[in-house]
């Protein structure tokens, strides 16, 4: 990760909103790359008639202006920041399922002509003409804010990585090291297509993290949390250091208690919040719709067919307030909404970008994302979550004899096609005769993520969202934010790796 | 050397320390990208650019921070530039955050690396487009009925950049590159759609192999996944295949860095000198290999490059130590990450050696896993192919294996012969015997 700069350094460059501004209303993040870059729709129907000159059924502009910033502490001080500032524009000609793009850094009519003409170069027929207005979307803004991010300055942050430290510290003798860092990281986008849409945003993205090592009779372990999301700098109060200093630290302690359950097949607890990451990455990734456009997922023959019990329903969402996959707007113009995937264990729908979406013939999803103005659009999921079912949390856990509850998951990898996953179990319990025993470690959990979704079979009534904001999905070498959510859930068998097999 | 960058670095430099840094380390790079990929006969995405990127890093009253921007545009480096300044001067103090004594920039190789191909230039258009639509044909050809999708794509481009401090670092370097490849998607029983693929990199395009063999390789890969199933869990030895060698021994090496070793997140911090692996394990950090992916004649910090032997015959030789670290630690500093990483070749193929070894697992892929840097714990799924005294028995899935890296390459018994030079870790395939494969 690189890491990234004070909030002055940024805030000289980002024009500061005229003063009594201090909401941010959903107006004032329109007109920002034409006041700051000169980009007016003129100039973009210019470009986007050339990226069209040869043809093509749209072509689409996305300005990116992003700033982010990092501040960390090592060894028991605030002594390092980093800060990354992007700028550019990626110009896309789309032609049925193929894409052409062109991406410059430099917003100029020359550099991005010259782009547009490499986009256009995907078609090859003769010249459609860009719509003659650009019309601007009014958007719904799911992560209200307070003031800019970049507003923010660093003197208000480095009391807040201080104060987790030290309150790590506090907390155990036992702790060695302690890492804190403080992310956030303000992107303006403005996305123009030559259907005539016209559409600005302000995405904010922030969290605090950090990680423990304790040591204990000569033996070390390392754990760490992170609190985050769309949030406005108001939400890292005195609770949320608390609970990062307290999580890091907990976690990091029950290792030393752990033990390593015996390898093999067995019922799997998966508890509530973040195990959720199996959801996304085991069933949520083969619901996306180039998967399915190219029947290289497991789910391209399934949609109106069963594909969990009956009181399985799954979401993604782009209309949760603050979290880190919500979008008031996607990255190619459709705006933010909730798309029901799959509905009382009946497949509905996969998740769209437009070229998808006109594959199949339907509206796109909202989930046309990308990285930045480098990378073009994949279907991406948002915020990706199963709804509760009817269980208390105890009687899931009392309906098991042996097997393992897992608190939380990390480095996992899923194989699309085949469905198969491994994931790794960082935090969890053993259940013996329907009761929570010792904790575990060094355990993998490995499945395969249709079958995983046929075996669930109890949910219990305590859903909850991850809480945390440094969760980033990965596809196709692109990253983006997302989030997820789960009750505790049964899944009847699973193959659980470890050491002592 | 592109002037053009090389004026820039040197007016940030000066920016810098007029804006009132004591030190600074700034570095420019430029570079230009072309991308194709075939899906059905014909172009998927075409995808073209150039990037340019600046980054600083400031010392000032014995405090650090780094940025970097991509909005070049003259005004907003001076802004970004005294800002970076400003907000050093609010963080906490830091005494080992210095540059480097630039008695260790001394000593750089005077040599050709060979990372540029000078043939770039006449890589045309339609040569992309061939290149990629072989790839794709053969791919499809050797797949037959089982395929369900490929795509091909090949990816070239240059590379400048600079690097420069205020305290006498000037360097530059150029470089070229080549990906082509294949992914393919195959039918197999039920609803199980394996994805298989293989691509290359390669500094020069006369190094490519022919375009026929890559994709002809991406499909019987996809075709080896067929059918696979997790067998019952057996102690047996197993073949790592070389490409994918360095997945494994990527979590051994990052207990090999200075940063982990300070923050005692390292099972390594007091094993120099003492024995990490059988006699068969030596690993090489060479930055002047010729043509190399990882090939240099100075690190991201500036050092002059230098070869190191890490790993010889089993036992630990050298850390990756940067300036900072090697500050904070008291040592020597060596390079903040490797180069070109070598496992020096055995004597017999990988065939051979399977004759051998009776019933085990060639292992052709990983899949999530989790390596623990201080403990030397991990746990990793892998699949590939169940063999039995060099005959294929079945392909195998959904099975982890697991352990601790002092004991798991204490059991490496043999290297085979066949170095996968696409990378800048090249390794021959490794036999580890004993492995518990857990699966059903």
């Amino acid at each position: 990760m690189k890491t990234g700069a004070a909030a002055a350094a940024a805030a000289a460059i980002i024009p500061v909103l005229p003063s009594g501004c201090l909401r941010f209303s959903s107006e004032s993040k329109t007109g920002y790359f034409e006041s700051e870059f000169g980009i007016s729709d003129a100039l973009c129907r210019k470009v986007l008639a050339k990226a069209l000159s040869r043809g093509g059924d749209f072509a689409d502009l996305f300005f990116e202006h992003t700033i982010s910033n990092w501040v960390i502490l090592e060894d028991g001080k605030v002594n390092q920041a980093y800060s990354t500032i992007a700028l550019g524009v990626g110009i896309r000609s789309v032609n049925g399922d193929q894409v052409g793009y062109g991406y410059t850094q430099e917003l100029t009519e020359e550099a991005m002509l010259a782009a547009a003409s490499i986009a256009a170069t995907i078609a090859n027929s003769s010249a459609t003409s860009p719509a003659g207005e650009f019309t601007p979307l009014i958007l719904e803004n799911y992560y209200p804010l307070t003031g800019l991010l970049t507003d923010v300055p660093l003197e208000s942050k480095l009391p807040i990585v201080q104060s987790t430290n030290d309150t790590c510290f506090d907390l155990s003798p036992l702790v060695e090291k302690v890492n804190v860092g403080f992310h956030d990281q303000q992107k303006r986008i403005m996305v123009i297509t030559s259907e005539g849409i016209k559409a600005e945003d302000l995405l904010p993205r922030n969290y605090l993290n950090a990680t423990v090592v304790a040591e204990k009779e000569g033996k070390r372990e390392r754990a760490g949390w992170n609190l985050g999301g769309r949030k406005d700098f108001s939400y890292y109060t005195d609770d949320v250091i608390d609970e990062v200093a307290r999580e890091s630290v907990n976690r990091a302690l029950v290792l030393f208690e752990a033990v390593q359950p015996p390898a093999g097949e067995m019922p799997v607890v998966l508890g509530p919040g973040i195990p959720a990451i199996l959801l996304h990455e085991a069933i949520g990734h083969g619901m996306e719709a180039d998967f399915n456009r190219k029947n290289t997922s497991t789910y391209s023959t399934m949609i109106g067919k069963q594909v969990a019990e009956p009181f399985v329903t799954i979401i993604d969402d782009g209309t949760n307030i603050g979290l880190p996959g919500s979008l008031n707007v996607d990255d190619e113009g459709t705006p933010g909404q909730k798309t029901l995937l799959v509905e009382d264990g009946i497949l509905k729908s996969y998740m769209h970008d437009k070229i998808s979406a006109r594959h199949y013939g339907i509206e796109p999803t909202g989930n046309g994302r990308r990285q930045s103005y480098e990378h073009f659009i994949q279907p991406r999921m948002r915020n990706t979550y199963m709804l509760a079912g009817p269980a208390t949390p105890d009687e899931v856990i009392a309906s098991v004899d042996h097997g393992i509850y897992v608190e939380d998951v990390s480095n996992g990898q899923v194989k699309i096609g085949e469905g198969d996953f491994s994931f790794y179990v960082s935090q969890g319990k053993m259940i013996e005769n329907g009761k929570l025993t010792a904790p575990i470690k060094d355990i993998n959990i490995m499945g395969n993520g249709p079958k995983m979704l046929r075996n669930i079979t109890m949910l219990a009534n305590d859903f909850q969202m991850a809480k945390g904001g440094g969760g980033m999905c990965g596809k196709g070498g692109q990253g983006v934010p997302v989030g997820f959510g789960m009750p505790t859930v049964l899944v009847k068998s699973m193959t659980v790796g470890g050491v002592q097999s | 050397m592109n002037e053009e960058i090389y004026n820039l670095a040197k007016w940030a430099v000066d920016a810098a320390k007029t804006a009132g840094a004591d030190d600074c380390r700034v570095g420019i790079s430029k570079d230009r990208l072309i991308e194709i990929s075939y899906r059905d006969k014909k172009p998927e995405t075409i995808k073209e650019a150039s990037n340019k990127n600046l980054f600083v890093e400031i010392y000032v009253n014995g405090r650090y921070s780094g940025q970097d921007t991509s909005d070049l545009r003259k005004e907003s480096l001076n802004s970004f530039i005294s800002n970076a300044v400003a907000t050093t001067k609010l963080l906490a103090e830091d005494p080992y955050r210095t540059l480097p004594d630039p008695s260790y920039y001394e000593g750089r190789a005077d040599l050709d690396l060979y990372i540029v191909d000078r043939e770039y230039e006449k890589f045309t258009p339609d040569d992309r487009h061939n290149l990629v639509k072989t790839v794709e044909n053969s791919c499809l050809e050797a797949g037959g009925d089982k395929v369900i999708s490929v795509t091909a794509f090949v990816q070239d481009g240059r590379n400048e950049s600079i690097l420069m401090t205020s305290n006498g670092l000037e360097g530059s370097t150029e470089s070229t590159y080549y990906v082509t490849g294949a992914e393919m998607s195959a039918k197999d029983e039920g609803d199980r759609r394996p994805e298989g693929y293989y691509y290359v990199v390669t500094v020069h395009k006369k190094d490519l192999p022919a375009p026929e063999k890559i994709g002809q390789v991406a499909a019987q890969r996809t075709l080896d996944l067929l059918g696979g199933k997790k067998i019952q869990t057996e102690k047996l030895p197993i073949i790592i295949e070389n490409q994918n060698v360095p997945r494994v021994v990527g979590g051994f090496l990052s207990a090999m860095y200075g940063s982990n070793i300070q923050q005692k997140r390292s099972f390594l911090a007091d094993k120099k000198g003492t024995r990490v692996g059988s006699n068969q394990f030596t690993l090489i950090d060479d930055p002047h290999l010729p043509a190399g992916l990882g090939s240099r004649l100075y690190d991201g910090e500036g050092l002059a490059a230098k070869k190191r032997i890490m790993i010889e015959n089993g036992v630990l030789n050298a850390f990756y130590v940067d300036w900072y670290y090697s500050q904070k630690l008291g040592w020597e500093p060596t390079s903040g990450g490797s180069s070109n990483l070598i496992v020096p070749p055995g004597k017999r193929s990988v065939e051979e050696i399977m004759k051998d070894l009776g019933r085990g697992i060639l292992v052709t892929g990983f899949i999530g896993g989790n390596s623990n840097s201080t403990t030397g714990d991990f746990s990793v799924g892998i699949f590939g192919k169940l063999f039995d005294k060099g005959v294929p028995v079945q392909s195998v899935a959904e099975m982890n294996i697991a352990g601790n890296h002092l004991e798991f390459w204490g059991k490496m018994v043999e290297v085979a012969n066949d170095p996968w030079t696409f990378s800048s870790f090249i390794t021959p395939s490794v036999v580890i015997d004993d492995v518990v494969v857990s699966g059903a």
